[in-house]
């Protein structure tokens, strides 16, 4: 893995990754509120607006996650003119292939849109930056996320979150839906990004000038949102279950929620549970971090 | 020792020096609102995007909240340059607390911008009426050849094979400042700011020229306003687009004129009409100005044994270096000279300082050393410096001579009077004379005048 080299470019240039939900079961249980899609894409476009206009060298790379797929969606560096419209189309367009995908019919309340998958697209496209050169934008990700937190994308999504955490991009999280994300908080946590989840859902283009716009270079001199508290629960290798204890090998660290024969991931054998008290030192608290 | 710097500070400078009613007038043009925003401190630009849309004044003291206690410095310099250019007004309520609120003008241009998203000033020409258009690279070594043109021309008026069109009250005007001639007869000669001119690099030059070029421009009858807007709007055209000179007025037709002589545009004629081609020189206006560390490929390798090799073509860079380096022959694509002694003194001589030198070849070092560290070798940089500060071994104060003390005491008391306000710089007891720094000729006209009373 190539390092992060030094920049030789000012210290507010930056390349923003916007990951934009656009799950569209989450969006339509958002109908009945005030806050529905266009009015959130309009909010985002002004942002990514705002975001070119401080810099000429800044760059926005946006990324629509969707239920099925995730794909880019605009690149401020291959696009100049006539954003918006580039944008919109490019999304309707996503959108219709990402419905094209489905195949049940209905799906049991919301769903999960792909976070994973949206979340190692934006860190390739910034691998790929980095060995473009010495000279590059300092990059970071900014999460626009609704939908409730898939479990079965637990794993997928750690290492992501351990891959920014390791090339050293923040990954900042914006929740726009009902309930806080587990998933996020971890990530920004861990990745030293801001994670938040807007009061006021109306006034989401204050949230994301005021805390999503600052470049890294003034973080370290401006108040910014601090984590209040951080979910660390994990979900469990083998139903995907999200749990507060569990059982975790020894010797790959997987988790579990039941106790197995064998490690489903490193094969390695375990011992008998002793059957008299359940609750003995094999089994131990996941939520230890990682 | 007077020092001559020129100052290359910024455009925004030039802006912010600009009276009120111009500043407000500028604001108007919605591009002279975005350069303005992109050349603020990062800080300054986050409170303006945070800013835009409240309409309400804010307190200095709730502004401070946003941010940490280590910030504090950058927090006063960023509201400081925004009050400066006007970009924020700053009012006292009934409490006497200050608050602050955006320019009405520049705050509706911006919000404007973020919702509709940038335009272009002008659309550029269908290529079917612009035959061929001059590749990306073709344009930068046109802009970097008229350049250099224009700086031979300006240096030696006699050398540089083709001359510029520029015409000669406007050269007269750029070489002003540079060139001194004492007479017709002899020819002229670079000014000591002239030498520091030559070693500063491209952006800083440009800047140095352009702002000639506006503060002259009421002597030609142009508003400076009026430039200033329109070099600002030409950073935000495409590079190697054509625009069509039918768009622009007549005055920037003429304006559009220098600037291609100085490399900043490539104008170009077609069967009906012409167009001009903006260079990265001129696209990079507003923010080169505003930040000058852009960089360019160097081409000076230096050894430890003061020998120099310059992989250059170009006739400046042999000339530059003959400023501080003893050329010893000259190769096609290659320029070899020594460091010594001599050919330093005489740079000093015309003054050029060590430290001129020093990042002069730092910044135009060859990709094959830059990766070193340091990238001239350290024996050189010393012994620059070194030479420099053997010229300077006599320090001159400005001093007055006393002498024929009506008595010893009054004598030292003046002594003393003058050891109090740290003036003293000799004294011969004996003979009752003494020396004091000119600083405290006042004071100890004073204190005699009451001794004699």
């Amino acid at each position: 893995m190539t390092p992060v080299s030094s920049k030789l470019y000012a210290d507010d240039v930056s390349l923003l990754m916007v990951l934009v939900d656009t799950n569209p079961y989450f969006w339509s249980s958002m109908k009945n509120t005030a806050f529905t899609f266009p009015k959130f894409i309009s909010h985002v476009l002004a942002f990514l607006n705002s975001i070119l206009l401080l810099n000429q060298m800044n760059q926005v790379v946006v990324i629509a996650t969707g239920f099925n797929s995730c794909d880019y969606v605009f690149d401020s560096s291959t696009s100049s003119m006539q954003r918006a419209e580039c944008l919109l189309e490019k999304l309707e367009d996503f959108v219709d292939k990402d419905e094209s995908l489905s195949q049940e019919d209905s799906v049991d309340g919301v769903g999960f849109s792909l976070l994973s998958g949206s979340l190692s697209m934006a860190l390739c496209y910034i691998q790929r930056v980095f060995r473009s050169g010495p000279l590059h934008p300092q990059p970071r990700i900014l999460c626009l996320h609704g939908s409730p937190d898939g479990p079965g994308q637990y794993v997928a999504v750690m290492n992501s979150i351990f891959s920014a955490q390791h090339s050293m991009v923040p990954i900042d999280s914006c929740v726009i839906g009902s309930q806080h994300s587990a998933f996020l908080q971890q990530a920004s946590y861990i990745t030293g990004g801001v994670y938040l989840k807007p009061q006021v859902s109306d006034g989401l283009f204050q949230y994301l000038s005021t805390v999503f716009a600052t470049d890294l270079h003034s973080r370290s001199f401006l108040q910014l949102p601090r984590p209040v508290g951080v979910d660390f629960r994990a979900s469990c290798f083998c139903h995907k279950n999200t749990i507060d204890m569990g059982f975790i090998c020894s010797v790959c660290l997987s988790i579990f929620c039941k106790h197995h024969k064998k490690c489903s991931t490193c094969g390695s054998n375990f011992g008998e549970a002793r059957k008299q008290d359940p609750s003995a030192s094999d089994q131990r608290r996941t939520s230890d971090g990682s | 020792m007077p020092q001559v710097k020129i100052v290359a500070r910024n455009f925004m400078d030039m802006v912010a020096s600009l009276p009120v009613m111009k500043l407000d007038m500028l604001y108007g043009n919605s591009f002279i609102c975005e350069a303005i925003l992109r050349s603020l401190p990062p800080l300054a630009k986050k409170y303006v995007l945070q800013m835009l849309y409240i309409d309400i004044p804010i307190t200095a003291k709730s502004m401070e909240e946003w941010v940490l206690p280590d910030g504090f410095s950058k927090h006063k310099v960023a509201i400081d340059r925004l009050i400066q250019l006007r970009v924020m007004m700053e009012t006292f309520d009934r409490k006497k607390e200050a608050t602050y609120q955006l320019n009405p003008k520049f705050q509706f241009n911006l919000q404007k911008h973020i919702v509709h998203g940038g335009i272009l000033p002008r659309e550029p020409m269908p290529s079917n009426i612009t035959v061929r258009l001059p590749s990306l690279e073709e344009l930068e070594a046109y802009a970097v050849e008229q350049w250099e043109c224009f700086l031979l021309n300006l240096i030696s008026s006699s050398e540089g094979g083709k001359t510029t069109n520029i015409s000669s009250s406007m050269m007269k005007i750029f070489k002003r400042g540079l060139l001194s001639q004492r007479d017709d007869r002899e020819p002229p000669r670079l000014t000591e700011s002239g030498f520091q001119f030559l070693l500063m690099d491209t952006n800083a030059q440009l800047w140095y020229i352009i702002r000639e070029y506006i503060t002259n421009a009421e002597e030609r009858g142009v508003d400076s306003a009026d430039l200033i807007a329109f070099l600002l709007e030409l950073s935000f055209h495409v590079t190697g687009q054509a625009y069509n000179t039918n768009t622009i007025t007549d005055l920037q037709r003429s304006i559009i004129k220098d600037l291609s002589d100085l490399g900043l545009v490539k104008l170009q004629q077609g069967r009906k009409e012409s167009w001009f081609i903006p260079t990265k020189l001129a696209t990079n206006l507003s923010i080169s100005l505003a930040d000058t560390t852009s960089r360019k490929q160097g081409f000076i390798v230096i050894e430890t044994n003061f020998r120099l090799y310059a992989y250059s073509t170009s006739k400046l860079h042999c000339e530059i270096l003959r400023l501080f380096a003893r050329v010893e022959y000259q190769l096609p694509n290659l320029i070899v000279g020594a460091i010594n002694k001599e050919s330093l003194y005489k740079a000093f001589q015309n003054g050029i300082t060590s430290e001129q030198i020093v990042s002069f070849l730092q910044q135009n070092a060859h990709p094959r050393v830059a990766e070193r560290i340091p990238s001239v070798p350290e024996n050189v940089t010393d012994q620059i410096r070194l030479w420099e500060s053997d010229l300077n071994r006599v320090e001159m104060t400005p001093a007055h001579f006393y002498d024929e003390f009506p008595s010893k005491d009054v004598f030292e008391a003046a002594c003393d009077f003058a050891r109090e306000y740290g003036g003293l710089l000799w004294e011969d007891s004996k003979r009752m004379r003494l020396v004091v720094k000119a600083d405290i000729l006042t004071e100890m006209k004073e204190f005699l005048r009451r001794q004699k009373q």
